[in-house]
């Protein structure tokens, strides 16, 4: 059930989720997070390699997650928040 | 999506891939958890019979949309 | 009641659509299960909808959703008509159940009966059915008692009736809403968009923002005041919903909209007190026979934690100053250290302890009026410990010095402070015949230095620069300055518990055309 309230700001703005602010060009640490489902390994395997080809500047770091079924555990999310400055997950199937 | 959720929300653009068959239940998701413009990249189902280097094809098909979600230009 | 039934569509339990069109004669039924007055009637609709719902519509309209089926089975067999969300109850004004209603070719209501008043209901089957020309079903009325009172029909109950009007065309609400995605906390949400104090609110459903706005008979549209740094306008209804969000009960809303008149004119200058480094804050202090219509704490603890209506009245105008005047740390609101009460400060003073003139009577109220004054402070309440002094002057004298610091003590001049005179305090003055007027004069005299001591030095930087204090005349030097430009800027309430030799004192920002001026509004109550 979703949760109506109502707006308590002068609603210059909209009060809604939206996603970070994104810079103009990948840098630092891209994370990709495995779900491990099977097979998603040899696609992020090859991003790794497309990416690092795109941006040379940038270090890959490999994740994966325990089991599909569920979100990440809070420890790992964690981790991957504090070494990563982006993130990409695959391979939901 | 959760996941990628939780990225935005503590400031990591994040992006997710899944098959093509994950349109519909992605919009879902992303609205349920309340980011609708949570970013996410398709590729072409099917995944698990695909071989390798169909695999890395889908890869190559989507780096740019990749690239592309997580920066600005 | 409106003259024309409004229209409706519903399904019935076996997914067929049946429409109440207005536009023929029709008979509407609305029932609901765990109702014996429902179980009397459902045999009756049953063999009426079966005898004459061939030559009208016969509708039986069922609030009880899944249950449905148990009262098309009390009936025989049949169609009840499912209204899920109980709008169509709602619409047709429906408080009792049953209720039975007969409308013309124009959708008017003819006949309604409500409840079973056997006489009434048999008569009405014997109308339509010589009516339609149908024979009247077989009934053994004498089985059925001569007289039964109905239930509540679903749709009034409390709770369900504010959602319905919430939702309702016409609905006094017009802030835009906000859907929290059902797998999204929505204290998490409210948290993340940054709408709280950085504790919990209460969410703003709309059914709470419509019981908030019963605490006061204004209009939810109208315009109370203009929130600074924004510059926003804000409505009663907007005030209402960070009310909700404070935790406020709607008796207090009265309070929480005077108060945000007071800080938002020019005189108490509320984009100055948010935006100063200072940390200065509104403190509330209330006055009148609300106090006690609605429980503040005027006693023990009474600038502490523990009183709903201290705590969350306070916390409402902050919360209000935030999300729609846009104060928020960080942002316009630029403090250096803050202080607790910028979540909330907010207490009601207690005349009935006081032999002295109330603080809404000083300032021109009657006695009977309800007020509340706002005061920017910068700091408190600091204590003010005197377990010693037995004559008023010692008292008044212990006053002085604490005061004296306030910012610090060679600043004078510059801020004004509001004093709570404890009980036990209030008692050690009264016995020698002292009232507000001798305690301000006291304080100004025991603060009372020449400038020369008020020069900055050795010890402290703070004061005079020494490069003016040069420039002056041993006369200038000379000159006597107690700690407040004027008396009246020493502001005296009365407050706390009937124990204890422990005063308070809040500390003041800066008085005068730039600064904050104390500004005193009267409460408008619901009547």
């Amino acid at each position: 059930m979703t949760t109506t309230i109502l707006d308590p700001t002068d609603e210059r703005v909209p009060v809604t989720r939206s996603i970070t602010p994104r810079p103009q060009r990948l840098g630092g640490v891209v994370a990709l997070l495995d779900i491990s489902k099977p097979r998603g390994n040899v696609l992020l395997d090859r991003l790794a390699e497309l990416l690092a080809e795109r941006a040379p500047e940038v270090t890959i770091k490999r994740y994966a997650k325990p089991t599909f079924t569920k979100p990440a555990p809070d420890d790992l999310r964690r981790r991957i928040v504090e070494e990563a400055d982006f993130v990409v997950e695959a391979l939901a199937d | 999506m959760h996941d990628t959720v939780y990225f935005e929300i503590h400031g990591r653009p994040a992006v997710s891939i899944a098959s093509s068959e994950f349109v519909d239940a992605a919009e879902t998701q992303a609205k349920a958890l309340g980011m609708t413009d949570a970013r996410r990249v398709f590729v072409a189902h099917p995944i698990q019979d695909a071989t390798d280097d169909e695999m890395r094809a889908k890869a190559e098909a989507v780096v740019d949309q990749v690239v592309a979600a997580l920066t600005s230009r | 009641m409106p003259d024309a039934a409004p229209a409706f569509t519903l399904r019935d339990g076996h997914g067929e659509e049946h429409t109440f069109t207005g536009r023929e004669p029709t008979v509407v039924c609305f029932v609901k299960k765990d109702c014996p007055t429902c179980e009397t009637v459902l045999p009756l609709l049953g063999s009426w909808q079966r005898a004459f719902g061939a030559a009208l519509p016969f509708l039986v309209v069922g609030q009880s959703g899944a249950d449905n089926a148990l009262l098309e089975q009390k009936m025989g067999g049949g169609a009840v008509l499912d209204d899920a969300d109980l709008t169509v109850s709602f619409r047709w004004d429906v408080e009792i159940v049953p209720t039975l209603v007969v409308t013309d070719a124009q959708g008017a209501r003819r006949r309604t009966l409500v409840g079973f008043v056997r006489e009434e209901w048999q008569a009405f089957a014997a109308d339509l059915a010589s009516e339609l020309q149908v024979p009247e079903p077989e009934c053994h009325w004498a089985a059925l008692p001569a007289w039964q009172p109905g239930c509540g029909s679903a749709s009034a109950d409390p709770l369900v009736a504010e959602r319905l009007r919430a939702a309702a065309a016409n609905s006094p609400l017009r802030a835009r809403r906000i859907e929290i995605g059902a797998q999204d906390d929505e204290h998490e949400f409210l948290f993340d968009q940054g709408l709280t104090d950085g504790l919990p609110v209460v969410p703003p459903t709309p059914e709470r923002v419509l019981r908030m706005l019963s605490g006061t008979d204004r209009d939810p549209q109208e315009v109370i005041a203009v929130v600074p740094p924004n510059m926003a306008e804000v409505t009663v209804e907007k005030v209402a919903i960070n009310a909700v969000m404070a935790g406020c009960r709607p008796e207090y809303l009265p309070v929480v909209l005077a108060a945000l008149e007071a800080v938002c004119t020019d005189t108490f200058n509320a984009h100055g007190v948010m935006a100063t480094t200072m940390g200065a804050s509104p403190v509330l202090v209330v006055n009148g026979p609300i106090r006690h219509r609605i429980g503040m704490n005027m006693k023990l603890g009474a600038l502490g934690q523990g009183n709903r209506a201290n705590a969350t009245i306070g916390r409402a105008l902050r919360l209000v100053l935030r999300n729609v005047g846009g104060a928020r740390p960080g942002g316009t609101e630029r403090s250096t250290l803050g202080n607790p009460m910028k979540f909330t400060m907010c207490f009601a003073e207690w005349e009935e302890r006081s032999p002295w003139t109330p603080l809404h009577v000083e300032r021109g109220f009657a006695p009977d009026d309800s007020v509340v004054t706002a005061f920017a402070m910068t700091s408190g309440p600091v204590q003010l410990v005197d377990q010693q002094s037995r004559s008023a002057a010692q008292l008044a004298g212990t006053f002085g010095l604490c005061l004296e610091s306030a910012f610090a003590p060679k600043l004078h001049y510059t801020t004004d402070a509001l004093l709570v005179v404890c009980p036990e305090h209030v008692d050690t003055l009264h016995r020698d015949g002292w009232g507000k007027a001798e305690l301000r004069a006291r304080i100004q005299q025991v603060t009372r230095r020449p400038l020369r001591e008020l020069v900055q030095d050795e010890t402290s930087g703070s004061g005079v620069p020494k490069e003016a204090a040069e420039r002056m005349t041993a006369e200038q030097l000379g000159r006597e300055l107690p700690k407040f430009r004027r008396e009246e800027d020493i502001h005296i309430v009365v407050a706390g518990a009937e124990a204890g030799k422990f005063s308070g004192a809040f500390h003041g920002w800066a008085t005068g055309e730039i600064g904050s001026q104390p500004v005193s509004v009267k409460i408008r109550e619901a009547r």
